[in-house]
């Protein structure tokens, strides 16, 4: 068997799909990708308010039906990975969707009372975000100062139908503020991330054969360069005209039309992105 | 005499260093502060300090009396009628984030639809995602509008544990809009300094009394007061 040579990493939100609708030509683009045996291929996405499971039903219905529960990982997997590697025990202030991911943790979801709890894992969770719960958490991390603050990510606010809403931000950093401590937040743009993300494949890969396609300048192109990946930006779905001008990492960092542009251009034995055109 | 200094008047803090908070708005006299006060009022001047932000003054001094205390509602100082008095100079329309307990201080304010700035205080069960929510909303995007706070404290006590401040919720306001923050409450000095006029002495004349080192006697100290921090409240 062809052991793969590359690395890829794909954003799903903007680059592969936007709202119910494909990319155009991506269904068919990323196939080829998908069965080229030189790349292994992984679903990065710093979403929270949802499940694997979930996520997964959502990309089948838009057309991408070969993608697989083990191709996705998720900001909420690598908070997951970081709770078993440290053997911590959480408070979770997640969506009733979002907590099947730390299915078989023992957290306060599984009945652990709450002086035996040493974690608390904030994501996008609107329906925890009330006085009661916080204070709850802030009691946790007050009574334990070795207890662990981990944020999902820190977005300060995302696109609701009806417009702006809070993001999980602006409450890791009040939590941060009453208890002193800083969080580890373990979505894009932050290394642990994308880091997390390439121990999940089956080979290992050293950075410059590892490259991240997605549509946000700040949480895809520039969180990647920073560790040493390549990088491909996009002109769908966040992007905007001028983006581009953001990028001091060059040449590590590409701009193709689309993920279909970008992965036809890496099927060239890794193209230019790779430097072996 | 306090360190070789006249002392002419005080200022006290109430939670923590009066009584102690219990849950449902209840409390609990410390033991020697009923004393304590009439001694001050006797030999003495004094004014009461304080960030409480979910009672007016009126409820404020009608609890004390409950648990014992003879004071004056005249001398009691909280940051919500100071924030009704800034926005009114300021010409501003606050939309307000506060406990139920403390809106009369505000109801005398125009009503308005087009705010221009939140007041904010420690709402407690009035913290919700949707009413934060309305707070972004109105900050975001309009970095002249400023959000003031009655206080900007971390935690405060209760029997039953620590409990949050409005101080988390505005640090995640900040971060969520980068808007201006005004706080109005101890440790800024202003409201340290307008007690002092209240009390018709100079800083150096005063000691202030209280159990938070950095709101109550580092606030004071900045602006030239003593202070004494006591065991009690959130020495705990």
């Amino acid at each position: 068997m062809i052991k793969p040579k590359f690395a890829v990493l794909i954003d799903l939100s903007g680059t592969l799909f936007i709202d119910d609708a494909a990319i155009p030509g991506a269904v068919t683009a990323l196939k080829t990708l998908l069965d080229n045996p030189l790349f292994a291929v992984k679903f990065v996405t710093n979403t929270t308010k949802e499940s694997v499971p979930n996520l997964l039903k959502r990309l089948h219905h838009v057309g991408f039906s070969y993608i697989s529960q083990e191709q996705v990982f998720t900001s909420l997997t690598s908070a997951r990975n970081l709770v078993e590697a440290r053997s911590l025990k959480p408070m979770l202030l997640l969506e009733p969707e979002a907590i099947g991911e730390f299915e078989g943790i023992q957290s306060d979801a599984t009945g652990v009372p709450q002086s035996d709890l040493n974690a608390v894992v904030v994501g996008l969770a609107p329906s925890q975000f009330h006085f009661e719960r916080l204070n709850s958490a802030f009691r946790l991390l007050h009574a334990n100062s070795d207890a662990v603050l981990i944020g999902i990510h820190k977005g300060r606010y995302y696109q609701r139908k009806d417009g702006l809403a809070l993001g999980p931000g602006p409450f890791v950093a009040g939590l941060e503020y009453v208890s002193g401590r800083k969080a580890i937040v373990v979505g894009k743009p932050e290394q642990e991330f994308f880091q997390n993300a390439i121990r999940t494949l089956p080979s290992t890969f050293s950075p410059e054969n590892v490259v991240m396609i997605g549509d946000d300048v700040n949480d895809d192109v520039l969180g990647s360069n920073a560790i040493g990946y390549k990088s491909i930006l996009v002109k769908t779905g966040k992007y905007r005209n001028g983006d581009e001008e953001n990028i001091t990492s060059l040449p590590t960092a590409f701009v193709f039309p689309s993920v279909v542009e970008a992965i036809s251009e890496i099927l060239k034995n890794g193209g230019v992105v790779f430097g072996s055109a | 005499m306090l360190g070789g200094k006249p002392v002419r008047a005080f200022l006290l803090d109430v939670t923590g260093v009066l009584y102690n908070t219990s849950g449902n708005n209840s409390g609990i006299a410390i033991p020697g502060s009923i004393e304590a006060v009439e001694r001050l009022y006797a030999e003495s001047k004094v004014k009461f300090l304080s960030n409480e932000s979910t009672a007016t003054r009126e409820g404020f001094h009608e609890k004390l009396t409950k648990l014992g205390f003879k004071l004056n509602v005249e001398d009691i100082i909280t940051p919500a009628p100071v924030a009704a008095k800034y926005v009114q100079e300021h010409g501003l329309h606050p939309h307000l984030l506060v406990h139920d307990g403390v809106k009369p201080e505000f109801a005398h304010l125009p009503e308005t639809k087009n705010s221009d700035c939140v007041i904010i205080g420690d709402a407690e069960e009035n913290f919700t995602y949707d009413t934060l929510n309305d707070v972004f909303h109105i900050l975001h995007g309009h970095p002249e509008r400023p959000l003031l706070s009655l206080g900007n404290g971390k935690f405060y006590q209760r029997t039953d544990g620590p409990c949050l401040d409005v101080g988390g919720f505005v640090a995640g306001m900040i971060y969520a809009t980068g808007c201006r923050h005004i706080e109005l409450g101890k440790p800024a000095p202003t409201y340290f300094l307008k007690a002092v006029e209240a009390l018709g002495v100079t800083p150096e004349e005063v000691v202030m009394i209280g159990d938070d080192i950095h709101g109550d006697v580092g606030g004071a100290q900045a602006v030239a007061m003593r202070g004494i921090q006591v065991k009690t409240g959130k020495w705990i």
